[in-house]
């Protein structure tokens, strides 16, 4: 303590020290030579000795300043002044400098700040990487999907039963429903969920109860807890708000309201606990989750579950035959789907970055050269080389961190764009912002970035030949072989990273184009769709509902600007329901290798609203009724499944949704891409809501304008006849848009960074290419006084410019082909190695290269060879 | 030429602040005397680098061991002169047995008889 005090004390005392430094070693020179003269020698000859004693005055004060401490601080201090004076005299130089590393720290902070959101940051529940999903898996390597990861109740509580890794262990089930209070209705998420659902957040409510044993046993009463959002929007705060009923699968009292924060899952507004029976084993409705006891690795719970579902397999041999069970931390289940695309994304987004770090390194080399003299004299005085390299190091460094506070801002801007762009439901995106994490990336980005694009440069310049460079003229430092092939391999290497990131967004690119253009059965544009609940019993749900809509459909036919309307299950891009179906009759016992199929129950007049072709037999009219024959309409991959040659009208089909009995096929309709764009059709057969039960449906009306303009006419039609159903409108575009989110995020994200990165390659081979001129000008000036053309010298720098874009062309097409093969999981229609685009990327880049390297060309090209040789 | 070259001994690490230190024990002085001090006490065998007596004397100094002082030199010049301080005292005995240990350890091994006759 006593020395660090002493220290700043003589850091005051800075300038004294110096002074008295000199004076002491003037002394003892003083001194030294008095006794040199006293020997004999002359007073010069005493003098030379004398210092010649001493040794290198400079390395001494150097050394003894070192003794002093701090020295090192203040050579940085030092060495970042003097690095500022520089930037004051280049401003233009170093604008560019920044900007461009700003640029690309700016990206990947933004980036970044979404990984971390998404990624990185843990869950904000107590002992987050305590809390694991439990899922059912297929054995045969099917890829899991959102549904077949559901479980059944019936095997939930033997896992419950026969597990000693858990605390505690929840299913549920979480829907978007009708929820009422007083009159009016609205749609809510409401999550069902079994007693010890709340104990695996370890959450409690910050107001009322628990739900009591009574409350959660089945066939029980039942009652409900609200989100604390949910409390202050609709009950202002309240504390009244306990012991209200609302109806929310059933009426419920509202007992918690729970603490800020929490709603799982998927923004859920009242969770209610789970009265209904537990179902079938192969009622496969429920998620579930469990909290890991203290020191039982998520690993041995899987263990302990893979046990118990290999049991259970033997056991119930037609429910559970090829079945297991997959515990999977609840962050990475969350995010499992996006992982890929993001981690992607930050890899090509530090592309970007090492880019513009090559780019910076090559500007440097060109203050390098510039600086050799300035160098050579330092060494000359008796910098030490590594001190020399410390000095350009820690400009690098003041740089890259100006960069990085400027990336920083970028980054602000940036990541909210991020955010506006990504998809809605991409999970924990609403959490992104700066925090210390993604401050602490761009630091160390901004330290990794100074020293690659500033090493170079500096070792550069440190080797400098001290009589070579000082013995040649001011205005020709190098003759630059070494300096010049550098800067060559540095953009050379620019040109194949952006190869690179442009080969995978234009694969990307081709594949989104393709994605939009896929015929998708139907026609999308000026489609309003309607979802509407019809608060009921169960036992007379299906007859008001249908006669709701029917209302409805009879009233929206006289609005003006509907073109025709109709009523579906699913509308286009969602699947309601699969089954299997039969063709003539139905076996007696069920057959596991019967086609599977998607069923949709629609009103007449449907297919003309959504523009689905009727391609032969006819639609479904109000006549086919309960009381009538049983009737579908099927489409034309079940016609080429079942029907190969033959005409499927007037066959009977079985299809299991809510009867058994046969239904004759009226009509046959053209395939819908129900599973998304990027599926293929597969058999469907639509049912009439005339005849059969349904889960929920959706107005789907063909407007002559913008459909948006009908929903308000509509919304109060409704409310006017009936003030308990809740509504929700969205256009047929919108619901599209919304599921080509993904790739069109990625998609645009990578666009943007090959244009960056485009961008950033062309002002690199302009650089080098003006640089090069810069350096031939006198020998250009002397072909062309020997009488080389005007054209003659534009091929030459052009074909110099060019021979550069070739090599790293050639480079990048080649890892383009290595690395794209990472997409291959992503594109639609295309190959990772589709000829056309890198054909594409190989054009763009060689005119990038012309264009850059066209401007230096002309200027070479017009040089005067009396100017150029007279500054030899 | 009164100066002999006589054939030098390389300092061992560290051992040039004991040097000095004991130098000093005699009284105060400059880096010019000091370098003299020791060079003639050791009959010339120790010279002393100019480039590494000052840093030197400026480390003693950071540590506390010796303080400084602007004086005028017997020439009448001002000169810096260099004075132990009582931590500079206590670090002198410390160093000195240290070394007089290790000057006995090695003069142990170095005349043991029995390695010599062999």
């Amino acid at each position: 303590m006593n020395s660090f005090f002493r220290k700043l004390r003589w850091l005051a005392q800075r300038r004294d020290k110096e002074a008295e430094l000199r004076h002491e070693l003037q002394f003892h020179l003083d001194e030294e030579a008095e006794e040199r003269r006293e020997d004999g020698l002359a007073e010069d000859e005493a003098r030379l000795a004398a210092r010649r004693e001493l040794g290198n005055l400079t390395v001494v004060e150097e050394n003894t300043r070192e003794a002093w401490g701090w020295t090192r601080l203040e050579q940085v201090v030092r060495d970042a002044d003097y690095g500022l004076r520089q930037i004051r005299r280049n401003p233009a130089f170093f604008a560019i400098a920044i900007a461009t590393l700003a640029l690309g720290i700016g990206a990947n902070t933004a980036v970044f700040s979404v990984v971390n959101a998404v990624l990185l940051r843990p869950l904000s529940y107590r002992d987050p990487d305590r809390i694991v999903t439990l899922s059912d898996f297929s054995k045969t390597g099917e890829a899991p999907t959102a549904l077949s990861k559901q479980i059944s109740i019936p095997d939930f509580q033997d896992w419950h039963a026969q597990s000693s890794s858990f605390e505690a262990m929840a299913y549920y089930v979480s829907r978007e429903m009708a929820v009422i209070r007083g009159p009016e209705a609205e749609y809510a998420r409401v999550t069902l969920v079994s007693p010890e659902f709340f104990h695996v957040f370890a959450i409690e409510p910050v107001m009322g109860r628990v739900f009591t044993t009574e409350e959660m046993k089945t066939a029980g009463s039942g009652a409900a807890m609200i989100s604390y959002a949910c409390w202050q929007s609709h009950f202002g705060g309240d504390p009244r708000a306990l012991g209200q009923t609302i109806r929310a699968a059933g009426l419920r009292p509202i007992v918690a309201i729970l603490p800020p924060g929490f709603q799982f899952p998927e923004k859920t507004d009242v969770w209610v606990s789970y009265v209904g029976p537990p179902g079938l084993r192969v009622g496969q409705n429920f998620r579930a989750v469990g909290r890991l006891k203290p020191r039982v690795s998520v690993g041995q719970a899987q263990t302990e579950m893979t046990l118990i579902a290999a049991r259970l397999e033997q056991r119930y041999v037609d429910s559970n035959k090829g079945r297991s069970v997959a515990v999977t931390r609840m962050r990475d289940e969350m995010v499992g789907n996006v992982r890929f695309t993001l981690y992607l994304l930050l890899g090509a987004v530090s592309v970007v970055l090492l880019i513009a770090c090559a780019n910076t390194a090559t500007l440097l080399l060109s203050k390098a050269t510039a600086r050799t003299r300035e160098v050579a004299v330092r060494a000359a005085l008796g910098a030490s080389r590594q001190r020399i390299v410390r000095q350009l190091v820690t400009e690098s460094l003041l740089l890259a961190f100006l960069a990085g506070a400027a990336g920083l801002l970028l980054a602000y801007g940036g990541s909210k764009a991020l955010v506006a762009l990504a998809p809605a439901d991409l999970p924990r995106l609403a959490e992104t912002g700066i925090d210390r994490w993604v401050l602490a990336f761009t630091l160390g980005m901004s330290m990794i970035t100074s020293l690659l694009f500033g090493l170079v440069p500096a070792l550069y310049a440190s080797k400098v030949n001290l009589s070579d460079t000082l013995k040649q003229g001011a205005t020709r430092l190098v003759s630059g072989g070494g300096m010049m092939r550098m800067r060559g391999v540095l953009v050379v290497a620019e040109i194949a990273l952006a190869v690179v990131l442009v080969s995978g967004a234009g694969l990307l690119i081709k594949s989104f184009v393709a994605l939009q253009n896929v015929a998708l059965g139907f026609r999308p544009e000026n489609v309003l769709v309607m979802r509407a609940t019809v608060p009921a019993p169960p036992s007379v749900g299906i007859a008001r509902t249908r006669q709701f809509f029917k209302d409805v459909l009879s009233q929206i036919g006289t609005l003006p600007g509907v073109l025709a309307a109709g009523v579906t299950m699913a509308p286009p891009g969602y699947v309601d329901s699969t089954g299997s179906y039969f063709i003539d009759h139905m076996p007696a016992q069920p057959d596991p290798a019967a086609p599977p199929v998607i069923l949709s129950i629609v009103a007449p007049g449907t297919f003309a609203a959504l523009g689905i072709p009727l391609k032969s037999g006819r639609d479904f009219s109000d006549s086919d009724a309960l009381d009538r024959p049983f009737v579908a309409v099927v489409n034309e991959a079940l016609v080429r499944k079942s029907f190969p040659n033959q005409n499927p009208l007037g066959r009977t089909i079985f299809c299991t949704f809510d009867s058994d009995q046969g239904m004759t096929i009226i009509g046959v309709v053209g395939d819908v891409r129900q599973r998304g764009p990027e599926r293929e059709p597969m058999p469907e057969c639509y049912m009439t809501y005339g005849q059969h039960a349904f889960n929920g449906l959706s107005l789907v009306a063909r407007t002559t304008g913008d459909p948006n303009a009908l929903a308000g006419t509509l919304r109060h039609l409704v409310r006017e006849r009936s003030p308990d159903v809740p509504m929700k409108f969205m256009t047929m575009e919108a619901v599209l848009s919304e599921n080509v989110a993904v790739p069109r995020f990625r998609t645009l994200l990578f666009a943007v960074f090959a244009g960056l990165a485009v961008w950033l390659a062309m002002v690199g081979v302009y650089g080098v290419m003006a640089y090069a001129v810069g350096q031939r000008s006198n020998e250009i000036g002397l072909r062309i006084a020997l009488g080389a053309s005007m054209s003659s010298v534009l091929r030459l720098i052009l074909g110099q410019g060019l021979a550069l874009a070739g090599l790293g062309l050639a480079l990048g097409l080649a890892a383009a082909v290595a690395s794209t093969r990472l997409l291959t999981g992503m594109l639609f229609r295309v190959q990772p190695n589709d000829p056309v685009v890198y054909l594409a990327v190989a054009v763009l880049l060689g005119i990038v290269a012309l264009v850059a390297s066209y401007v230096p060309a002309g200027r070479a090209s017009k040089i005067d060879p009396l100017t150029a040789m007279r500054q030899e | 030429m009164s100066r002999v070259e006589a054939s030098r001994v390389e300092l061992l690490q560290g051992t040039l602040e004991l040097l000095i230190l004991r130098t000093l024990l005699a009284g105060p002085a400059h880096g010019h005397a000091i370098a003299k001090h020791i060079q003639r006490t050791s009959e010339e065998l120790l010279q002393i680098e100019t480039g590494s007596l000052y840093p030197a004397l400026h480390r003693l100094e950071a540590k506390g061991w010796i303080i400084p002082a602007w004086e005028l030199s017997n020439k009448g010049k001002r000169a810096r002169f260099y004075r132990l301080t009582p931590l500079g005292r206590k670090q002198l005995v410390a160093e000195r047995s240290k070394w007089e240990t290790f000057s006995r350890a090695m003069g142990l091994i170095l005349n043991s008889v029995d390695q010599e006759t062999q």
